[in-house]
């Protein structure tokens, strides 16, 4: 990097270098970005990105570097400061109170306008409830701003920290994978409210895994890996392969999804006709084969994890029939479920597919745990023998099985929810969002994986909000829109376009006509 | 503010029943005698209710109620075993020892990072084991003290007894505050904030750290206030003064509406939660049932009170789950409401139900 950034920029991180115990986090990494800008921040999970963001957002100090803002050094000695200076962090788990209203959450902290607010300060709800009006107005969240944030969805809740940012007149707008849980719907407003930042010359720094919206929204790229600065990328200049050689350091084989093999022949698996699942308007039917990855596309909110969580009985149906191997299955609890092989390895794999603070051992032994017995004792060889295979099997990176599974990488922690349930012999396999906040080289592992599982004969459900993924794994597409079956696609001219229009809830006709 | 509500109700309900039972409840002395507890209850309740909302736990109030008592007997007793030093003097040591308490307990656990149940469990042992100490195990007379006008006395006569027992006037006062305070200041924002979600609380830029302090403070001042109802009412300190208090405290918090996981109860709330507890218990005192015996002789049936603690902790587990019910059948209701949303037209006979 050259040394001598123009001062006339808004933002300039210049040579950040942080260490953690035992890790270089950031090596001598400079970013700058411009008002009115918006730059996309890209990296593989543990390439920096969030520590460099977070270092901006005051959470932690650098060890080296300097940072100027509109010209001047700055220390951003914490979170208020950060704040103070006009630098606003939103977080990929969004960070609001759900049992404040919607003016509680975006002036908190900021109750006294221009400055910190005393403790005993009385509350001005009323001049607070007209200023967020005004706000939500900007981000076009048009609700009262008494309306408890608890009962918003996601893409509200994102317009809020929004309008939170805007509150405290912010120069700088950080928002770490903000379309993560947002449906197409909330996304396309999420950008055009981004767009209208930039008019308004407000600077965005953007951090998304998603290559489509990055190059769709993003006026510049900067890419990290391991902790370095590897390059810049014009809008001009960039593209899909550009980025990603970028950010893996090399080119990454054009075979990304591994190829399709003719599973057409199997027997159905598992049934389901008419399954009523806890608040859909109506039944759904489909069917799985033997061999077969049965993708489920649709829209946040079409009822995808709903429908997975009443196949593995976690919300018993209200009524319908399921059979699996030709035998009535009708799940009240995952116990039922796991008893006859259906396993679902779910969305939100730190919440509820591991027990973070346990080994990879302890994990993988976890559904299974009252077999591992000898003479009513625990048989840790065994427990050990069991994960010692899968971590074999699936190529897990971890320096043993006794480490705790939390300080894994989300791959390889995906790895260990996979491996606790081949372990037990699958006949359905149920993926919720498998590759979520997932970096690229992982994702690529964990397809060959599922692939080879589909050879063994393994019926897979695999629910994804990434149109490739979709695509390139799926042997059919199950395709929900508003918690009904719109459709579903055979493999033979299976396209994204087809995939999205019925996932709109428009009909095939509609578009050809 | 559905429990609240629901709360209040079975207030009514209960006292309407007591006084049917028996007149005497709402007597003179014996709602006097209640309006006391209440309020001596209810002072501590609202203070370990700042801690709750902001999703703590305190434990060791007991044992700081206690601990005032002692060191007001110890300093300003005129009787064996005092130093007859001024009651003021007690006061002032008895309550700022109750403030660094509650500082000390804040900043381990705020600073350190500590559990609120583990450091407030060692305070509540440590507490009163000082207690203990400074009784050497047995009893420090207040007697001839001024203090014990202060829950004998009150304002306005009426009959030669006070009509508004000084203990309710001090708890008045703190309904005032606490509501101030928790209702319509930045700090009772930042409490439920922190009880709500402590990590948006903290990446707001809220000083999290002071304002869990201070809520511990709150708690260990208002103890260290009941305190000195509870010495001028019972007049012998001993180690056993307060034991267990804080457990009806949590109790009493829980009834109005707090919930452990932080971010939701009223000041409103707390005092129904006293109020009850109270009335509970005297209750068993006053129940009783008119009724005449196999040969005609009138007889009164009473409650035995062995079974305060049976009543107690019964009302409590069916107050919770009574809410959680409500709480299960309205997610039922709003999950088929959103369902008949969706379909806008429900076609007859595809929406099937069992």
């Amino acid at each position: 990097m050259s040394s001598s950034f123009p001062t006339s920029k808004l933002l300039v991180m210049r040579g950040i270098t942080k260490r953690f115990p035992g890790v270089v986090a950031l090596e001598n990494v400079s970013l700058s970005l411009d008002a009115g800008e918006v730059l996309a921040l890209m990296g593989e999970n543990g390439a920096g990105k969030s520590t460099l963001m977070k270092i901006l957002g005051g959470a932690h100090l650098p060890d080296e570097g300097e940072i100027f803002l509109g010209g001047t050094p700055v220390l951003l000695s914490g979170v208020r400061e950060a704040k103070r200076l006009g630098i606003a962090l939103i977080h990929q788990e969004l960070m609001l109170a759900p049992n404040l209203d919607i003016a509680a959450n975006i002036f908190l902290g900021n109750e006294r306008p221009g400055g910190a607010p005393s403790l005993a300060m009385p509350l001005r709800r009323a001049e607070m409830n007209a200023k967020a009006a005004a706000l939500m107005a900007r981000v076009g969240l048009a609700l009262a701003p008494t309306t408890p944030v608890s009962t918003l969805t996601a893409g509200q809740m994102q317009m809020v920290e929004i309008a939170k940012a805007l509150s405290h007149s912010a120069r700088v707008i950080i928002m770490d994978e903000p379309t993560s849980s947002l449906t197409a719907g909330e996304s396309e407003q999420l950008f055009k409210i981004i767009r209208q930042l930039r008019t308004d010359g407000i600077g965005v720094i953007y951090i998304s895994h998603r290559m489509g919206e990055v190059l769709d929204l993003a006026d510049r790229i900067t890419v990290l890996r391991d902790g370095r600065y590897v390059g810049d990328l014009g809008r001009a200049e960039a593209n899909h392969e550009k980025i990603v050689a970028m950010m893996v350091g090399r080119e990454l084989s054009k075979q990304y999804f591994p190829a399709k093999r003719d599973r057409a022949a199997g027997e159905p698996v598992m049934v389901v006709s008419d399954l009523v699942v806890p608040g859909a308007p109506e039944g759904v039917s489909f069917h799985a084969q033997r061999g077969e990855i049965l993708g489920f596309a649709g829209l946040v909110g079409a009822g995808r994890t709903e429908l997975m969580e009443t196949i593995f009985g976690v919300t018993p149906a209200l009524s319908g029939t399921m059979t699996v191997e030709g035998k009535p299955f009708f799940p009240m609890s995952p116990r039922d479920a796991i008893a006859r092989g259906v396993f679902l390895a779910p969305e939100d794999r730190k919440r509820h597919g591991l027990v973070l603070p346990m080994s990879v051992a302890q994990n993988t032994s976890l559904p299974n745990v009252a077999n591992y017995n000898r003479w009513g004792r625990l048989d840790r060889a065994m427990e050990r023998r069991v994960a010692e295979a899968e971590v074999a099997r699936l190529k897990t990176k971890t320096p043993s099985i006794h480490q705790k599974v939390v300080n894994l990488s989300g791959g390889n922690q995906q790895k260990v929810v996979l491996g606790k349930w081949l372990a037990m012999n699958p006949r359905v396999l149920i993926l919720d969002e498998p590759t979520r906040g997932i970096d690229v080289g992982a994702k690529a592992e964990i397809y060959r994986h599922m692939a080879a599982l589909a050879d063994e004969g393994i019926a897979i459900l695999m629910v994804s909000s990434d149109m490739e993924e979709i695509v390139g794994m799926s042997d059919r597409v199950v395709v929900l829109h508003e918690r009904r079956i719109k459709g579903v696609l055979a493999r033979e001219g299976l396209t994204q376009e087809r995939i999205a229009t019925l996932m709109t809830g428009r009909t095939e006709g509609d578009v050809a006509a | 503010m559905r429990r609240e509500l629901g709360m209040s109700v079975a207030l009514a309900l209960m006292c309407i029943a007591l006084w049917v039972s028996n007149p005497d409840f709402l007597g003179q002395s014996n709602a006097l005698n209640t309006a006391r507890q209440i309020s001596m209850l209810g002072i501590y309740a609202i203070g370990i209710g700042f801690v709750i909302i902001a999703g703590g736990i305190d434990l060791s109030i007991g044992s700081v109620i206690g601990l005032t008592g002692v060191l007001i007997a110890k300093i300003s007793s005129t009787q064996p075993g005092g130093m007859g030093s001024p009651l003021w003097m007690g006061i002032v040591v008895a309550l700022s020892a109750a403030l660094l308490i509650g500082l000390g307990q804040g900043l381990l656990i705020t600073r350190l990072k500590l559990q609120p149940f583990i450091v407030t469990l060692g305070g509540m042992l440590l507490i009163r084991g000082v207690s203990q100490t400074v009784v050497q195990g047995g009893t420090l007379s207040l007697g001839g003290s001024p203090l014990l006008g202060l829950a004998n006395g009150g304002l306005l006569s009426l009959n030669g007894d006070p009509l508004v027992p000084y203990p309710l006037v001090i708890f008045l006062v703190v309904i005032g505050t606490a509501t101030y305070f928790l209702h319509f200041t930045v700090f009772g924002r930042y409490v439920y904030a922190i009880g709500g979600n402590r990590d948006a609380a903290e990446y707001s830029g809220i000083n999290v750290k002071k304002v869990e302090t201070l809520t511990y403070v709150i708690s260990a001042g208002l103890a260290g206030v009941a305190g000195v109802c509870y010495a001028a009412y019972i007049g012998q300190m001993s180690q056993q003064v307060g034991i267990a208090y804080e457990l009806y405290a949590i109790a009493a918090a829980v009834l109005g509406g707090c919930s452990l996981r932080g971010g939701e109860g009223t000041v409103l709330g707390i005092i129904i939660g006293s109020a009850i507890m109270r009335v509970i218990d005297n209750g068993i005192n006053m129940f009783q049932l008119h009724y005449r015996d196999e040969i005609g002789i009138p007889r009164i049936w009473r409650l035995n009170s062995n079974w305060t603690f049976v009543i107690i902790g019964s009302v409590i587990l069916v107050a919770v789950v009574l809410d959680q019910v409500v709480h299960i059948v309205q997610a039922a209701r709003r999950t088929r409401h959103a369902a008949s949303a969706a379909t806008a037209v429900p076609p007859p006979g595809l929406v099937s139900r069992p």
